[in-house]
């Protein structure tokens, strides 16, 4: 067994690396699959709370590297899944205490044992991200539908190819289908338009995520709801296992309040 | 005499100083290599000049200039960079380094050559001449943070995305959507002109002139063909002549 190691990354802080992360862990650990997910951003760690682990930390990544722990004593185990693993950030350090070297070695002493590495990279172009990309099989780009967001992601682009870590594929999060529909919004197209990469998933802005951000309850071990976005985060986990899963309509439905709406405003 | 340093350096003597090939691996261990290598040798490979080897791989001139620093630190010349990457080596003429090992006649390997090596041109001392105000081929699609600078023409085959930028003493000539940032006649041409497929970008700079385009939106794209006249810079339709 050799597992692919897959980095989250994005340039722009706040576009979802975290959510995604932790959603993707959830929902290939779900398909069966043995994951341990990697907090690279040393120093502002928050996978931990979205996965709702944060209480169980006793090592973290840098005690891994500088050797005060083995590697499974820093591993959590998740709370729902079996196979579900989590290597967090050390939160009293910063980006130098970690180098792309140490990220390549811990990530093949993983290999043998696991399905899936997923290593959650920091904002930035700097060396948190450089170490989180080092030992990367595949990259995963986070974009929002902005302009700033999806500048970024160009700019993350470039530099995976100057590594050669391949164009990467991307991962449009925050859709909100009906300011798209206003052209308030940029569409996929727009963006695919400027990108130029493969689409791997598109993410509808849903306020279910962020209820259950906050609960450390990623939203994709919750199918029961309904939620599109949680739907969203399985078909992503699917297309990473090479299965051609179309994409969700994201097209606005014409609800009754829509419609009411609509009529009040029409008039 | 090789020194083999992990997989991404191999250090050796050539004819006229040392061969630093450095093809594969990331920039950030090559960094780290090439620091723990000199540190190591410095008293034996001190005062030499050398020839950094990167064939396919892609660095940027604040890259190089960091690697030109470290060599300096440990008191070697570093004099030119052999590339494969236009851009690379466009980079490495902006730092007033040299593309080629020519002048002494051996190839890569620091055999004797005989006749002209491919990809090697001994014709011409390449610290003597200027870069020859002829075009540079882009093949490739400039992202944002990239930058391309060279004292001719620039043609580039693909996109110029937003934040990526072009600074040509020549003509500059997108065959894709131009959206970034281009300068031509930079070093102060006035009949410098740039051409695109789908011109859109985000500033245009002409020898000493600036333009800002206007704020279209969803326009079908077509060629266009900006140059100065009457002291601004202005836009035509690329069309034919009959």
């Amino acid at each position: 067994m050799s597992a692919k190691v897959v980095t989250v990354t994005s340039g722009k802080g706040g576009v979802g690396k975290t959510t995604i992360t932790a959603n993707l862990a959830s929902a290939l650990a779900m398909l069966g699959k043995k994951v341990v997910a990697i907090d690279a951003d040393i120093g502002l760690r928050n996978l931990d709370v979205v996965m709702g682990l944060e209480n169980r930390i006793v090592y973290d990544l840098v005690d891994i590297v500088e050797g005060r722990c083995r590697l499974r004593q820093a591993m959590i185990k998740d709370k729902r899944q079996p196979e579900l693993y989590l290597i967090p950030a050390a939160q009293t350090r910063d980006k130098m205490a970690l180098s792309p070297s140490d990220m390549i070695l811990v990530c093949d002493q993983l290999r043998q044992e696991m399905d899936y590495i997923l290593i959650d990279s920091p904002a930035g172009i700097e060396r948190g991200f450089r170490n989180a990309i080092a030992p990367a099989d595949r990259v995963l780009i986070v974009t929002n539908p902005e302009v700033s967001a999806v500048r970024d992601a160009d700019r993350i682009i470039g530099l995976i190819e100057a590594e050669e870590k391949g164009p990467g594929q991307l991962i449009v999060n925050r859709l909100k289908p009906r300011m798209v529909a206003r052209g308030d919004m940029l569409s996929i197209e727009d963006i695919l338009d400027i990108l130029a990469v493969e689409l791997i998933g598109v993410i509808p802005e849903d306020e279910s995520i962020l209820i259950s951000t906050n609960q450390g309850l990623p939203i994709a071990m919750n199918s029961v709801n309904g939620s599109s976005a949680s739907q969203a985060f399985r078909n992503v986990a699917q297309r990473l296992e090479g299965q051609a899963i179309p994409f969700l309509d994201l097209t606005p439905k014409e609800g009754f309040l829509n419609r009411l709406g609509n009529w009040l405003g029409g008039r | 005499m090789t020194a083999r340093v992990g997989q991404a350096l191999n250090i050796k003597g050539i004819r006229d100083g040392l061969l630093v090939k450095a093809s594969s691996g990331s920039y950030a261990d090559l960094l780290r290599q090439l620091t723990a290598e000199l540190a190591q040798k410095q008293a034996f490979f001190q005062g030499s000049r050398v020839a950094l080897q990167l064939d396919g791989r892609l660095l940027d001139a604040d890259q190089l200039a960091e690697l030109q620093a470290l060599f300096t630190r440990h008191e070697l010349e570093l004099w030119a960079v052999l590339a494969e990457a236009e851009a690379t080596r466009a980079a490495a003429r902006r730092l007033g380094l040299a593309t080629r090992l020519s002048g002494s006649h051996t190839d890569l390997d620091g055999n004797a050559l005989a006749g002209a090596a491919p990809g090697v041109a001994p014709a011409t001392p390449a610290q003597e001449t200027p870069v020859a105000p002829g075009g540079l081929l882009l093949k490739e699609t400039l992202r944002s943070g990239q930058s391309v600078y060279h004292e001719g023409h620039i043609v580039v085959i693909g996109d110029v995305n937003p934040g990526a930028e072009i600074i040509a003493g020549g003509d500059v000539i997108v065959w894709g959507r131009l959206r970034g940032l281009v300068h031509a006649g930079a070093l102060g041409d006035e009949s410098a002109v740039i051409c695109a497929l789908d011109l859109n970008p985000t500033q245009l700079r002409i020898a000493g002139h600036i333009a800002i385009p206007p704020d279209e939106r969803r326009r079908q794209p077509f060629p266009e063909q900006a140059s100065v006249r009457g002291g601004q810079i202005v836009a035509d339709l690329w069309q034919t002549k009959h």
